[in-house]
């Protein structure tokens, strides 16, 4: 039987595939329906946070930043409660990184304000002396693209049954909204209009208020929300 | 049976069957040697001679000949 | 069949050793410069935001992983191939058009690919980056390929597959299995007809996303740091010593035994898991007894220098290649060890797991790359190598900027990893996060001064080539084992 494979390039890449695909097959298959239930009171992103999120991707905060706390007390006492797999139901990607040069930022909204960030964005330095991350300025002036962010929602809401315009608690009211474009704006600018006048820049106070939303209002609304 | 059980039942199995599948190789790779069957080591020698002119460890055309005369042509 | 007139025809090899080089001279270069900037911030500002470290980061890895040590796969197929086949690509014009078109659908995809990493378009997933448009020019690049390594399987006059070929099967098979399933993503565009058209979202969701993600990630690296080096390696350095492998059965075993133990290495997902404990602790034991063959591969290289060690002084293309395995037994033995339980818990997230994978990329991948080239290149051109005293030359400084590169980074990690857990008297944490960011300056420092080593090193090898191309001495005929070199 041996030998045959080796002469028969075919079957021969037939085995290699079947040696190498099972591993997939029983390692990742059988997590699948358990891990991605989402744990109680955790709700899809609004249409900003997920702006915002999309601009921590774009720039790749994830190169140096995990959004994973660990199980050792070394690191509940640094960034708090350890990491759930249900917290990430609504991750698209996910956005666990490899590497901590910089801090973990799973529950950063917990320990981090408005302003802090925005300042620590704009000269990292002048917040954390010290520290290596670079300054962040493009953020401000960018204008957040809201229509791909809410086009990431309702997509996530038709392919995937993401819970938007859902009562999820039971409490009888809709817990995350998303309803028309116009509708997910008109609130998007609401929320960034709170964020904005939070980090007390007029310069991005006064885009909101042209109907423009700078990048950095959506990250932060994205890092305030994660607790 | 959790699911997990299921997976690591599953696992540790296959694992155990490739392994006894990759030791059962080796024993066909040594005792067809002894044997006088195949000689692996020459195949080391195709990368030695690899010229286009140079004849081939075991041609291909040889056994399709093979082939032929049993099929009667 | 016989026609005496043909030759093997290296005009796509060749145009991939260019890639090659001009890919690891851009990535790598891309790499020292975020290395320093990890030292100095304010290198992060020379390109406005073009140059930020975040943005360049994935353009490093993927210009390495998927431009240079591609290119160089590429580049040896089309040597190996044909070779250990005994067939020429000029006695099939399909074989032969398709291959280039497979090379320049392959350097648009990759150019596309860095100016859209550029502009910030990205998926995040590591290694994995790139948009879904890009994503489907992949595809078809990999079918391409695929098409090329079974016609020219078809038409092969050597019955028996070198063993060099089935790695190369094995890295076809196994990147297109993997690249497949960890991009499936959805285009937002296409079902709602608005905003960004480059735009997807993962199918995976969470803790899924990031199973197929690590399932990908660290496969990726066996089917393309590691598979099809070896394929390499096992043709070049027979070929170049002129000594056969040490052992052929033991290549064939250490294949499969290759493949069961990536088969594993996934698997310490589990070992965090619910399964019973005597089933973990098996897991470990058959872990250990499956590694065995893997350094199979190593030795066996070794093993092929036996007796004929004074090879090792003579030749700088035998230094390569043996300090190539050397650095494959080294980072297959740290992989391992990075992997128990407590070790993971201190080195994850830190400069360790970097210093690691260089250990592999910088001391495997790229010298074996680099000895593979300079091997083909008297037989492109049919000329002497130009120098082998600048080989010599690259060699030494290429070697010492590794162990500068990854002594450092075990340092940095080790420190990192201590710091972060360490605690004063009372239980309290002893350091806040940026105490162990300073502490690092000295060791960021070291490493990006080991990669600039490595990085002129490849500016050697470039002059080196070119110079081989242009003006070195000609020579009549093929050399058939060690590659002519000029002193």
């Amino acid at each position: 039987m041996f030998g045959w494979l080796e002469k028969n390039p075919f079957f021969f890449a037939v085995g290699v595939f079947v040696v190498i695909a099972f591993a997939g097959l029983i390692e990742i298959v059988p997590d699948f329906a358990q891990a991605s239930r989402p744990v109680v009171g955790t709700k899809p992103y609004s249409v900003l946070e997920l702006a915002g999120r999309q601009v921590y991707i774009k720039d790749s905060c994830n190169a140096c930043h995990s959004q994973l706390i660990r199980p050792f007390k070394s690191e509940t006492d640094r960034y708090g409660m350890y990491s759930l797999s249900g917290e990430y139901a609504y991750d698209r990607p996910f956005l666990w990184g490899s590497k901590r040069t910089g801090p973990d930022l799973h529950r950063v909204g917990n320990y981090r304000t408005s302003d802090w960030h925005a300042n620590h964005m704009w000269d990292p330095t002048s917040v954390v002396p010290g520290s290596i991350m670079p300054a962040y300025k493009h953020m401000f002036t960018n204008v957040t693209d809201l229509e791909t962010a809410y086009a990431e929602a309702l997509t996530v809401k038709k392919v995937f049954n993401v819970p938007y315009d859902t009562d999820i608690d039971g409490d009888g009211k809709i817990d995350v909204p998303l309803g028309s474009y116009e509708e997910a704006k008109e609130r998007a600018l609401k929320y960034a209009m709170k964020i904005a006048q939070e980090t007390k820049r007029e310069d991005l106070v006064n885009m909101v208020k042209e109907g423009k939303i700078p990048e950095i209002v959506a990250l932060i609304a994205y890092l305030n929300r994660l607790k | 049976m959790e699911i997990r059980e299921i997976q690591g039942y599953l696992y540790f199995f296959f694992i155990l069957f490739l392994t006894f599948v990759l030791y059962g190789y080796i024993v066909h790779l040594y005792r067809s040697e002894k044997k006088g069957e195949r000689d692996y080591e020459k195949y080391g020698k195709m990368a030695l001679d690899d010229e286009l002119t140079s004849p081939p460890v075991e041609p291909l055309d040889v056994n399709e000949d093979a082939k032929d005369k049993r099929s009667g042509k | 069949m016989q026609n005496p007139a043909i030759e093997y025809d290296y005009t796509v090899a060749k145009w991939f050793s260019y890639l090659a080089i001009l890919f690891g001279i851009l990535g790598m270069g891309v790499g020292v410069l975020i290395a320093f900037q990890l030292a100095f911030p304010e290198l992060n500002y020379i390109f406005g935001q073009y140059s930020l470290f975040s943005r360049l980061r994935p353009i490093h890895t993927n210009v390495v992983a998927y431009g240079f040590t591609l290119s160089g796969i590429w580049a040896t197929w089309y040597y190996i191939g044909q070779r250990v086949l005994k067939v020429s690509l000029k006695e099939s014009p399909f074989l032969n058009g398709l291959a280039k078109v497979h090379f320049w659908l392959y350097f648009i995809t990759a150019l596309l690919a860095v100016v859209s990493l550029l502009f910030r378009v990205t998926t995040s997933k590591e290694y994995a980056q790139f948009e879904w448009p890009l994503d489907i020019l992949v595809v078809i690049i990999w079918v391409i390929w695929g098409i090329g390594i079974f016609g020219l399987i078809g038409l092969r006059r050597e019955k028996t597959l070198y063993i060099s070929m089935w790695y190369f099967i094995a890295t076809f098979l196994g990147v297109a299995m993997l690249y497949l399933f960890n991009n499936m993503a959805v285009p937002t565009y296409l079902v709602t007809g608005m905003g960004d058209p480059l735009h997807s979202v993962s199918m995976y969701a969470g803790s899924n996303d990031a199973l197929v993600q690590w399932w990908f990630g660290h496969n990726a690296v066996a089917f393309v740091f590691t598979v099809p080096i070896i394929a390499m390696i096992y043709y070049f350095l027979p070929k170049e010593s002129g000594q056969p492998v040490y052992s052929y059965k033991l290549s064939l075993l250490s294949f499969w035994g290759l493949m069961f133990v990536y088969l594993w290495a996934g698997g310490h997902h589990l070992i965090y898991s619910t399964v019973p404990d005597w089933m973990q602790t098996m897991g470990s034991i058959f872990s250990v007894i499956l590694i065995l063959p893997s350094w199979g591969s190593a030795l066996n290289m070794l093993l092929t220098m036996k007796g004929e060690w004074g090879q090792l002084k003579d030749s700088p293309l035998i230094k390569f290649m043996v300090l190539a395995s050397t650095f494959y037994m080294l980072s297959t033995l740290e992989g391992p060890i990075q992997s128990i339980k407590s070790v993971n818990a201190l080195a994850h997230f830190t400069d360790w797991i970097p210093g690691h994978v260089h250990d592999g990329t910088l001391g495997w991948v790229g010298f074996m790359i680099i000895a593979a080239i300079m091997h083909m290149a008297p037989r492109f051109f049919k000329r002497e190598i130009y120098s082998k005293k600048l080989l010599e030359a690259q060699f030494w400084l290429q070697t010492t900027g590794i162990v500068l590169y990854f002594s450092s980074m075990w340092i940095a990690g080790i420190t990192q990893g201590m710091m972060w857990r360490a605690v004063d008297q009372y239980g309290n944490l002893a350091y806040s996060f940026i105490d162990t960011v300073t502490v690092l300056h000295p060791y960021y420092t070291l490493r990006a001064i080991g990669g600039l080593m490595y990085f002129i090193g490849l500016f050697m090898w470039a002059y080196n080539f070119y110079k081989t191309m242009t003006a070195a001495r000609q020579i009549e005929k093929e050399p058939q084992f060690a590659s002519p070199m000029a002193a």
